[in-house]
């Protein structure tokens, strides 16, 4: 990828074009405000419906929302903590890895969208 | 007649006639269509052993068709399809070759009736699968292949063993549901778990799949590990050991998964992750919880191979599958992006995908069964699986910062087979009815319940909140240019540098010894010199005086002793 050549969205294909609204400013946070109140919605839900539920955790009003939110924070933290022992350079394994190898290039078919 | 042929046969004819088809359309056509015509021959096949064959006195059974090996066998010849299709570009002869041996050995090991006949076939998939690896022709994938190989090569010198063992004991080479208990059987199951990737021995899957070929790694990513589950399945169903050993296979991936930056490798951590969920139902071994695991075995390859494959194009394109290398690419790789997404919905279990119609019944029979704690770990497992595979992939890859780079959509026959095996991920999540109908057992679950669905959005969508806060608040760990060290830390730098204390501490020692002997014999050489040299003191007096004193001394002695005698 030339990274001289002028970068113009208007060429891009037609699905990639309407996604860069995505990018577009006000955009971020629009998505994070439909979250949450998409999260609020379905905790709220919880109190509308007969919940079947076999355990009686589950009977905790949005036990699945709390368990969710806090079991998938804890896992980055524990995983960020598991940084510190774990992490090495990437051609730590070298030459007896892939990792820091560039993947062999007549393998590739590396062409620019607008090539 | 057509009966009478095994279905891996067709297989293996194709891969001896395809090197002297001419290169290109001919060829990947000849690979698309053998995997179709299998399947159809195996959806269409009577249930009972159709083949058996003499060998040294053994009768194998090479076709046991029922429910549990047909489901397997349809959904490997549905792999092969896919995976062949989307490698229609590839013109490397040993790739095809090599992929179509290696479907025909998974096909054939579903089949076997006997522990001979799953022997044969469980090397044929290692030895095929590696050249997979060695395609990419780099020293790193040599090196790698290799640590393949032997482990995988281990395993079926490991099963030999247990089926000898086995053999002596019952008198039976009947591959049926066995009890763990005697040498034979554990070792049949170390060497299934070897396959399987269970805790501890699960590294070659990591080490192994990132490093084959861009189609390689689609190819892979089907067969061996579930030709494993099959066999667990079909060998130890409700063996209790296995409901904790899925559960520690659930939990632990995906803290690797997290902080791992090569995406294709936070697959194969994802993959281990799933294979879990299988296992846990294998060894509640309920006719839910088996259902459960041939169905989530079914999806899964299906959306396994899906993820695979989005970012095996995004890696032909860019040269790199790597989170800190990517983002941004949705701009310019849109259909990858959104074939993605529904591997990553699919993989995450919403609602109206496959994994939700198919994990929950390994969850809910977890439950009924009164395992509360596994249940409670394999809903964190849900969630976190959501967590790398269902956000993170698409996420680094497609959006987050944007890489400047710019690659052109997939080809037209990566998407093609892309966009297959999504329609096919979502038909399967949209109406199970089809699937359920494969499964080994009557299926008495209804997925779609306002709980189900309701407790389900509120798990994932918390998980992505979850996500969201941490990324908003830069707690999120970013993506680095690393590698996580593994237990396969320990074969690659743990042993070798013990041994290597051992060799250079024993060789040191050695020479150290060498030294002291040779100053030794020097010394006495020197000090010999010193007295009975032509310059010593003995030589000096050498002659007369000492020789005489010394004969009378002789003499002297010789007389006492006699008197005293």
């Amino acid at each position: 990828m030339d990274p001289n050549k002028p970068d113009n969205p208007d060429t891009y294909p037609a699905l990639g074009r309407l996604l860069t609204w995505v990018d577009r400013p006000g955009s971020l946070k629009k998505i994070i405000y439909g979250l949450y109140v998409l999260c609020a919605t379905l905790f709220a839900a919880d109190f509308f419906y007969h919940k079947h539920t076999y355990l009686r955790v589950e009977d905790i009003p949005g036990f699945y929302a709390l368990y969710g939110f806090f079991m998938c924070a804890a896992l980055v933290v524990c995983a960020k903590g598991m940084r510190i022992f774990l992490k090495r350079p990437e051609d730590y394994y070298a030459p007896k890895d892939v990792e820091s190898e560039p993947f062999p290039e007549d393998q590739l078919d590396r062409v620019d969208y607008d090539a | 007649m057509l009966e009478q042929i095994p279905t891996a046969f067709y297989f293996f004819v194709a891969a001896a006639i395809l090197p002297f088809l001419p290169r290109g359309t001919a060829r990947s056509l000849a690979l698309v269509v053998v995997p179709v015509f299998a399947g159809w021959m195996v959806w269409n096949l009577p249930m009972g052993v159709l083949v058996q064959a003499e060998m040294f006195g053994f009768t194998l059974d090479l076709m046991r068709v029922d429910k549990l090996s047909r489901i397997f066998g349809l959904i490997f010849c549905l792999a092969a399809f896919l995976g062949n299709l989307y490698a229609w570009h590839v013109r490397d002869t040993v790739q095809q070759v090599a992929a179509l041996l290696y479907a025909g050995s998974a096909i054939g090991a579903v089949f076997a009736g006997d522990l001979i006949t799953l022997f044969f076939y469980w090397e044929g998939t290692a030895i095929a699968s590696v050249f997979l690896i060695w395609a990419r022709g780099t020293t790193g994938a040599y090196h790698t292949g290799m640590r393949y190989l032997i482990i995988q090569v281990g395993s079926g010198v490991i099963l030999l063993a247990g089926l000898i063992l086995f053999y002596v004991e019952t008198g039976s080479i009947a591959f049926d549901k066995m009890t763990l208990g005697s040498p034979g059987t554990w070792l049949i199951f170390l060497s299934f778990g070897i396959k399987c990737a269970f805790p501890l021995l699960h590294n070659w899957l990591q080490d192994s799949y990132p490093a084959a070929t861009v189609t390689g790694t689609v190819i892979l990513s089907a067969f061996t590990t579930k030709l494993a589950v099959y066999a667990l399945a079909r060998g130890f169903a409700g063996t209790e050991i296995l409901i904790y050993i899925g559960a520690i296979m659930t939990l632990f991936p995906i803290f690797f998964a997290v902080i791992e930056n090569d995406l294709r490798r936070v697959l194969a951590y994802s993959l281990n992750n799933q294979l879990g969920f299988m296992v846990v139902g294998i060894g509640i071994g309920t006719e839910m919880a088996l259902n459960g695991t041939a169905a989530h075995a079914f999806a899964h390859i299906l959306y396994k191979a899906l993820l695979f494959m989005s970012m095996g194009a995004v890696l032909l394109r860019t040269g790199t599958a790597k989170g800190s290398e990517l983002g941004g690419l949705y701009r310019t790789m849109p259909l990858t992006m959104i074939f993605c997404v529904v591997g990553a919905a699919s993989i995450s279990a919403f609602p109206l995908f496959s994994g939700f119609v198919t994990k929950s019944l390994i969850l809910s029979a977890s439950t009924h069964e009164g395992h509360y704690i596994v249940w409670a770990i394999l809903l964190f497992a849900s969630a976190g699986v959501f967590h790398h595979s269902g956000i993170k992939i698409p996420y680094f890859a497609f959006f987050a910062h944007d890489s400047g780079l710019r690659p052109k959509e997939a080809p037209w026959n990566m998407l093609l087979a892309m966009g297959l095996t999504a329609v096919l991920c979502i038909a399967i999540g949209a109406f199970p009815a089809p699937l359920y109908a494969l499964l080994p057992y009557e299926v008495d679950y209804v997925p779609y319940t306002t709980t189900h669905v309701v407790t389900q959005l509120q798990l994932l969508f918390f998980s992505a909140l979850a996500f969201t806060v941490l990324m908003r608040t830069g707690i999120y760990p970013p993506e680095l240019k690393s590698v996580n060290l593994d237990t396969d830390w320990t074969y690659r730098r743990f042993f070798p540098m013990i041994l290597g204390h051992i060799s250079s501490a024993v060789s040191a020692n050695r020479s150290r010894f060498a030294a002291w002997q040779k100053r030794r014999y020097n010394q006495l050489i020197s000090k010999l010199y010193h007295s009975y040299g032509p310059e010593g003191p003995i030589s000096q007096v050498w002659p007369t005086g000492s020789m005489v004193l010394w004969i009378a001394i002789v003499l002297g002695i010789t007389l006492i002793v006699n008197y005293l005698s």
